[in-house]
């Protein structure tokens, strides 16, 4: 009751303990009444045990967002997003606002009666009254619960450890080893008292070696040549042969595929295309069979586009670095997210989480909502890594014409500068610049974000060289080209100003599927003009343009404009308009940059970009650009009065000069998707990974387990640059573990550390850490040769094991821990499907270009389903070649565990399952590659002997054994005495040549 | 070896080590056999014991079983594609008819939507009228499904995070927002297995519309691809690759026998492997599997009062397929499948998203389901199979309560209706309620993780251990979160 009558008071004598005189006496007391006492204990504490403590108390099974309700000072300290309660302030208090619903939704599970809300708010206005003596239980454990210590975690776990050259190990059987690393196999299996298993049969190895080398079973003639081969180097010549065939980065490039979660479209609701995808597989291919050193790889994946010497293709001499970079957009995208920061955040996440699984076998993004749970990477390292994508953009660049006309564009620069010299020494021209005109009212003038008058260099930011090496500046000099007779004109303001030298530009994308969007048909690539990126303060963008062409705003980096929303963020701009207004009053709060893209053919000029749309600070400008216009002409036309005649001959000097250097722009070009440097920020830390609760700023750097604690130096722009050399560091430990550790997992079938992509606490441990460290010390002073670190792994020994154990073996090491034989490997559905077309003889063997569309069944339905099927057979091409659609996966590949693409997966799943048997029972596929081989096998004029041995040759890579040979001849008992081929003996053969596709030893490696 | 004491779970067995024996541990089918052939399987890492490679973290238990006995077994989702309106249905709201016409955010805090252009409050154009013993009110677009009222639990405080169907769709059907984790019915099916040796555990019977999202709704993620979906049609063969291409059954019969003997020599070439020999088995189950799957589709031989019941004589196409589609799950839940979801048939004028023509996109969409849901509640009923089935009723999200243009109603995430029956739920309950517009959830807001902890809880599983590691995480249907909602058990 006492509670009660309290509570009445309050409201009939709200002026007795009013705020105002309330508040300051109480704000920092901690000694309370014996009334409020009872109050809280009456009235809040029951509120808080029953609607809170379950998740923000000591007794938490799981403390929620940091933050405890169970003391008051863990009230005043707060949690993740701050304090709980200001004592005497209502509105600054967090707890207050999420039980009213206000900020966050507290009890998530219903809001709390409107009495018991006031019950807290009282509460809180009273300061907050607290029994003094009692602080609650729990807090110990809890404290260490919450602690999160990157310095120890580190020093505890393996990883995180230098690499180490060890020593080779000794050994007892001095015989086995051909190999160093056979050393580190055989010390351990001696150690264990376990004898290696006998060397492959040489038909095994054969077959071996093919398939995990290219993924395709040799050809009879193949098969022989090896097979007749007895020198001592026959299998080195034949692993030289086959690291050399161009099949190799096929095989190779859909291991790397797998781990940047490679698609062709962005799956979601419609599926639209992953524009010109291919090219970045087709890349892939090329730098594999090139056997491009891995830190190059590597820096061209995190920051092609940046670097100095880009590489060039040895043949066509294009930039082959930046196509790298398009492994970063490779992942899902919406087309009309509601929540648009929140989309850019699951985007970064996963671009982030497939970087650091692919380069360095962490999981970064577990660090997104929290400390990693379990292993040395903070949030802080999380959101650090996030910045260098904030500073980054997308775009299709085309990619062929980039040398070339950056030459060019260099090129052009000096040359018109050297003729705005001859102009300037030659009209001693009063120099006008923008500092001689009537300010702009501070104000009005602080409205204005970017100005190209007085831009940085660093800021003046372009996709291409269409807007010149800089802006083009009140009173300069410049050749004029638009009239029948060039003629040296002088600027009337001062503007970015796209330049017509550079028109007719043309990107060539794939046809594609689905490829509209708002965005597509606009001609961008290579043409853009981009804005340093502001914070939208006012629903108003207002721009000072001239020409026409487009503006797009591009918000929180979304792109793939389709669909009800964001539609306002692109605007055309008519040549007879002044002004462009943008209405982003959706976007105040975000993050935005503007891209300015001229029309084909067309000019377009910037001026400058302001928040708000004020009628003074267009008349201002205008009225500043009338004046700057006057004295410029006046100043121009006694240039032309006094030299007129040497302005003319001038103006045709340069447009001939200009002219021939017009005629080596590249104009047609293919385009891919690439990175470019945005404006160098820093990324806010979002709490618990909440992208509407931004909280301090992260500067960019690597993880700090790695590279410590000091800041990374960025020059300027993204620093993605800077960040590959720390992945590339030789004292990184991950980076060069994880990719040895990848090549002997494809290899062995399992990786030393058998968890690829996660070498943290929760992944497994290395079985030979030795063996490991060794692998990653060659690697790295071997140069990094990917094939050259295949080729010592399949000479080794170790891997030329049979694939039986022993008995003894399945006793001591029953899960082969220890490599006691080299186990079976099922074939992934890739190479399943390539074998039937080899044997069938149906391969095509065509390289590169847009994926083969994939072949629809009427079990493959859904919102954006490609209009037409794609051939049963996917052309014969190799499946690495056939389209990769998210929605409409291959469920031929489904079934045998293709990865669907969302993040790194560097170990695929090996399943059994009923799917795999009726495939290869009745898929069409199937039994048409059985048919087609069965054709050509009753087109030879031989006996059936022959037939079936030659058959088992080319599937199985092996002779029939006499009981095999009996078993078929049996089977195919029912055919001709003659050799014409008729339907039945081909129907027959097909049966056979079917039955050996459906046999075990067709889907598994010896 | 691990130890078994670290295993709450009595079911607990070591991984078996021969063939024989792991078919005989086995018998629960596919799931199961394939699991057990990955543990066996040295390429697959996981399955290697943690506890022998130094992790001191135990490994997710795949295939554990049940963590605590139920009786529900199998799992109906009827997934109500494109988000059914709640105040449409079974939340009726008597203060849209009183404020009809006038503008919403003079009434209340209105929140951005797909397609940002709100219209005014908009009453429903359907009487409510309550029913059964519960005397629950149920929209006139539900006549038939009304008459089961008394079996229903209500859920009339479902939220999600997502106002875009693939977004909410992906959070509906696996937990995550994003696109490739493993569906529902894959996670139920890693947890228990399947009870059924020749049909998938996890089928999916399309009706016609692939939810927003693609396939993807019922893919494996991370999962094997044992669990995957099957997409099964309601017509023609059911399922790709399950006929036969031979001219003749004994034609195919010879050539598996071929298979058979020379598979058998394969140990030559290999040695003993358990992933070679699970593999030819596999051959056993795909062959069991192609005779089951026509007999499963054959609903022509049930009796005429069945099909009527169903609706299969319905005079509109849409209720026919979708009658077929809950027959056909009907049947194969007495063959032992583990988890079915019907997607809807395609009515003509869209799935449930009537973001314009509420009143006749919504007729459609009921009408095609309606008769057939009742059909299915009352045929398991008198089969005594309502027990042991979970069905659930849910669309990705529900709708505004004031109108998209002039007659639709845009995506609303913040409160919506979703229901379950059977599988030892508490019939005839109302749970949680939204607030006087039905716009948002304000009693006992229930999430999308609460719906999955109690699907699995309900199916003997507790969704806090039944985790499967991926990318360095212990991964759960409900992430790190999910209560079970205790309201509505039996």
């Amino acid at each position: 009751m006492f509670s009660q009558s309290l509570f009445w008071m309050r409201l009939v004598f709200p002026c007795l303990i009013g705020l105002a005189a309330f508040q300051p006496a109480i704000a920092d007391r901690s000694l309370s009444t014996t009334e409020e006492v009872e109050f809280f204990e009456k009235r809040v504490r029951p509120l808080l045990v029953e609607h809170c403590y379950s998740c923000h108390s000591g007794k938490a099974e799981k403390l929620q967002a940091g933050l405890r309700l169970d003391s008051r000072v863990a009230l005043l300290k707060g949690g993740e997003s701050g304090p709980a309660i200001v004592p005497g302030d209502l509105e600054k208090s967090l707890l207050i606002g999420s039980v009213r619903y206000d900020s966050y939704e507290m009890p998530p599970k219903g809001k709390l009666p409107a009495e018991s809300i006031e019950v807290l708010e009282r509460w809180v206005e009273m300061g907050a009254p607290w029994p003094d003596s009692l602080e609650p239980s729990g807090s110990e454990p809890d404290a260490a619960r919450l602690q999160f210590d990157l310095q120890k975690r580190k020093s505890e776990h393996w990883a995180w450890q230098p690499v180490q050259s060890p020593a080779i190990p000794n050994v007892i059987d001095k015989a086995w080893p051909k190999s160093e690393l056979d050393f580190f196999i055989l010390a351990k299996l001696e150690e264990a008292n376990l004898h290696p298993a006998a060397d492959a049969e040489k038909t095994a190895l054969l077959r071996r070696l093919y398939l995990d080398l290219i993924g395709l079973p040799p050809t009879l003639e193949q098969a022989k040549q090896f097979l007749d081969d007895n020198s001592a180097k026959a299998t080195e010549a034949l692993v030289d042969e086959l690291l050399a065939s161009p099949r190799f980065g096929e095989r190779w490039g859909r291991h790397w595929l797998d781990l940047v979660r490679y698609a062709e479209s962005r799956g979601h609701e419609f599926d639209h295309d992953v524009n010109n995808a291919f090219q970045y597989r087709d890349y892939v291919i090329r730098a594999l069979n090139e056997d491009v050193p891995y830190d190059q790889f590597v820096s061209e994946h995190i920051a092609g586009d940046l670097l100095e010497q880009p590489r060039l293709h040895p043949d066509q001499g294009f930039n082959e670095s930046i196509l790298g970079t398009g492994f970063w957009f490779l992942g899902e995208w919406v087309h009309s997210p509601v929540d648009i920061r929140k989309d850019e955040s699951d985007r970064f996440d996963n671009m982030i989480d497939v970087m650091s699984k692919t380069f360095l076998g962490v999981t970064v993004a577990c660090a997104r909502c929290h400390d990693h749970k379990f292993d040395a990477i903070s949030t802080a390292d999380y959101y650090s890594l996030s910045g260098f994508l904030q500073s980054s953009d997308y775009r299709q660049v085309p990619f062929e014409s980039l040398q070339q006309n950056r030459r060019v564009s260099n090129e052009l620069a000096t040359l018109d500068s050297k003729y705005r010299k001859i102009v300037d020494e030659l009209t001693h021209s009063k120099q006008i610049s923008q500092k001689d005109l009537r300010p702009i009212e501070p104000k009005l003038a602080s409205q204005i974000i970017v100005d190209y008058s007085t831009i940085i260099s660093s800021d003046y930011i372009q996709d291409g060289f269409v807007f010149g090496a800089k802006p083009r500046l009140l009173g300069e000099a410049y050749l004029d080209q638009d009239g029948n007779e060039p003629t040296v004109r002088f600027a009337t303001t001062s503007a970015a100003v796209s330049d017509p030298f550079w028109n007719g530009l043309e990107g060539v994308s794939e046809k594609g599927v689905h490829t509209k969007n708002a965005l597509s048909d606009l001609p961008r690539p290579g043409r853009i003009l981009r804005t340093p990126t502001f914070e939208v303060t006012d629903g108003t963008i207002m721009c000072r343009v001239q020409g026409e062409g487009h503006v797009v705003a591009c918000v929180d980096s979304h792109r793939l404009i389709a669909g009800p929303l964001h539609g306002d963020t692109i605007k055309p701009i008519k040549p007879d308009v002044e002004w462009i207004e943008l209405k982003l009053g959706r976007y105040v709060g975000h993050r935005v940059h503007l891209e300015f893209t001229p029309a084909e053919g067309k000019q377009l000029e910037v001026a400058f970009v302001a928040q708000g749309n004020s009628r003074e600070l267009r008349e201002q400008w205008m009225a500043r650009e009338k004046e700057a216009e006057a004295a410029v002409s006046e100043v121009a036309s006694a240039a032309h009065t006094e030299y007129g005649e040497r302005l003319k001959a001038l103006a045709a000097a340069w447009w001939s000069e200009r002219a021939a250097l017009q005629s080596k722009v590249m104009r047609r070009s293919h385009l891919a998707m690439a990175m470019m440097d945005g404006t160098g920020e820093d990324d806010h830390v979002l709490i618990r990974g909440n992208s509407s609760k931004p909280g301090k700023l992260e500067p960019r750097h690597f993880l700090t387990a790695v590279a410590g604690e000091q800041p990374m130096s960025i020059q300027s722009g993204s620093g993605r640059l800077e960040l590959a050399r720390q992945i590339n560091s030789a004292t990184n430990p991950l980076t060069h573990r994880a990719i040895v550790n990848r090549i002997w997992h494809h290899l062995m079938g399992r990786g030393i550390v058998p968890t690829t992509d996660d070498f943290g606490v929760l992944g497994q441990r290395p079985t030979h850490p030795e063996l490991l460290d060794y692998l990653a010390t060659t690697f790295l002073k071997d140069g990094q040769s990917l094939k050259r670190m295949i080729r010592t792994i399949v000479l080794s020994r170790t891997y030329q094991m049979s694939s039986k154990s022993s008995s003894q073996g399945f006793d001591l090491d029953p899960k082969n821990l220890l490599w006691h034989y080299r186990p079976p490997k099922r074939l992934e559905g890739e190479t399943i499907r390539d074998s039937l077309l080899k044997v069938s003889g149906q391969l095509n063997e065509s390289m590169y270009g847009p994926p083969v569309p994939v072949h629809l069944t009427s079990f493959m339905d859904g919102r954006g389903r490609p209009k037409e099927s794609g051939p049963l057979d996917g052309g014969g091409r190799r499946s690495i070649y056939l389209a990769v659609r998210r929605n409409f996966l291959s469920p031929f590949m489904l079934a045998f565990d293709t990865p669907s693409p969302f993040s790194t997966m560097g170990r695929r799943n090996v399943s059994n399952v009923p799917a795999q048997a009726l495939i290869l029972m009745n898929d069409p596929f199937v039994v048409d590659q059985a048919k087609k081989w069965a054709d050509q096998i009753v087109a030879q004029p031989t006996s059936v002997d022959a037939r079936i041995d030659q058959m088992y040759r080319a599937a199985l890579t092996r002779q029939p054994s006499e009981r095999e040979m009996k078993i078929a001849t049996e089977f195919l008992s029912r055919l001709p005495e003659t050799d014409t081929p008729s339907d039945t003996a081909v129907l027959l053969w097909a049966d056979f040549a079917h039955a050996l596709f459906n046999t075990k030893e067709f889907i598994f490696v010896p | 070896m691990m130890n078994p004491k670290m295993y709450p779970c009595q079911r607990y067995q070591s991984p078996p080590t021969t063939r024989r024996e792991m078919l005989h541990r086995c018998g629960s089918g596919f799931g199961a056999l394939a699991l057990a052939a990955l543990r066996l399987d040295p390429a697959f890492g996981d399955g290697v014991t943690a506890n022998q490679l130094g992790s001191p973290l135990e490994l997710g238990r795949a295939g554990h079983g049940p963590h605590h006995s139920v009786k529900a077994k199998n799992v109906i989702f009827l997934y109500m594609d494109g988000g059914p309106s709640q105040m449409d249905t079974f939340d009726p709201k008597p203060a849209l008819d009183k404020y009809d016409g006038q503008d919403p955010s003079k009434l209340f805090n209105v929140e951005p939507t797909q397609f940002n252009n709100n219209g005014n409050v908009l009453a429903s154009p359907w009487k409510f009228q309550q029913h059964g013993k519960s005397g629950i009110p149920v929209s006139e677009l539900f006549p038939h499904v009304a008459t089961c009222v008394d079996e229903l639990a209500i859920i009339r405080s479902m939220v999600s995070e997502f106002p875009e169907h693939t977004f909410a769709n992906y959070f509906l059907h696996t937990g995550s927002g994003l696109q490739g984790r493993p569906s529902m019915g894959a996670w139920v099916n890693y947890g228990l297995g399947s009870e059924c040796q020749n049909l998938p555990g996890f089928v999916v019977i399309n009706g016609g519309l692939i939810p927003p999202g693609g396939l993807d709704c019922f893919g494996s993620g991370f999962l094997p691809a044992s669990y995957q979906g099957s997409v099964f049609k309601p017509s023609g063969s059911g399922v790709a690759n399950i006929e036969r291409t031979e001219p003749t059954a004994n034609n195919q019969l010879r050539k598996m026998d071929l298979i058979s003997s020379l598979d058998e020599l394969a140990v030559d070439q290999f040695g003993k492997h358990d992933s070679i020999e699970s593999a030819i088995h596999n051959y056993e189950l795909a062959y069991a599997m192609q005779m089951a799957v026509p007999e499963v589709m054959s609903i022509k031989d049930e009796p005429a009062h069945i099909k009527e019941m169903y609706g299969i004589e319905s005079e509109y196409q849409p209720t026919r397929t979708y009658g077929a589609q809950c027959l056909i799950a009907r049947r194969m839940i007495e063959k032992g499948v583990r988890f079915i979801e019907l997607t809807c048939p395609n009515v003509g004028s869209d799935r449930w998203d009537q973001h314009s023509n509420l009143k006749k996109g919504h007729e459609d969409n009921a009408k095609a389901v309606d008769q057939p849901i009742a059909g299915l509640l009352k045929d398991l009923r008198q089969r005594g199979l309502l027990d042991e089935t979970l069905v659930v009723w849910a669309g990705e999200f529900g709708r505004t309560p004031f109108a998209q243009g002039k007659n639709g109603r845009d995506h609303n995430p913040f409160g919506f209706t979703v229901w379950m029956a059977g599988g030892g739920v508490k019939p005839g309950t109302i749970y949680g309620a939204t607030d006087e517009w039905g716009y948002k959830a304000i009693e006992n807001r229930t999430e999308i993780h609460d719906l999955h902890a109690t699907i699995l809880h309900l199916m003997g599983v507790d969704h806090t251990r039944s985790t499967f590691r991926f990318g360095g995480r212990d991964m759960r249907l409900t992430d790190v979160k999910g209560h079970v909602i205790q309201g509505i058990l039996g």
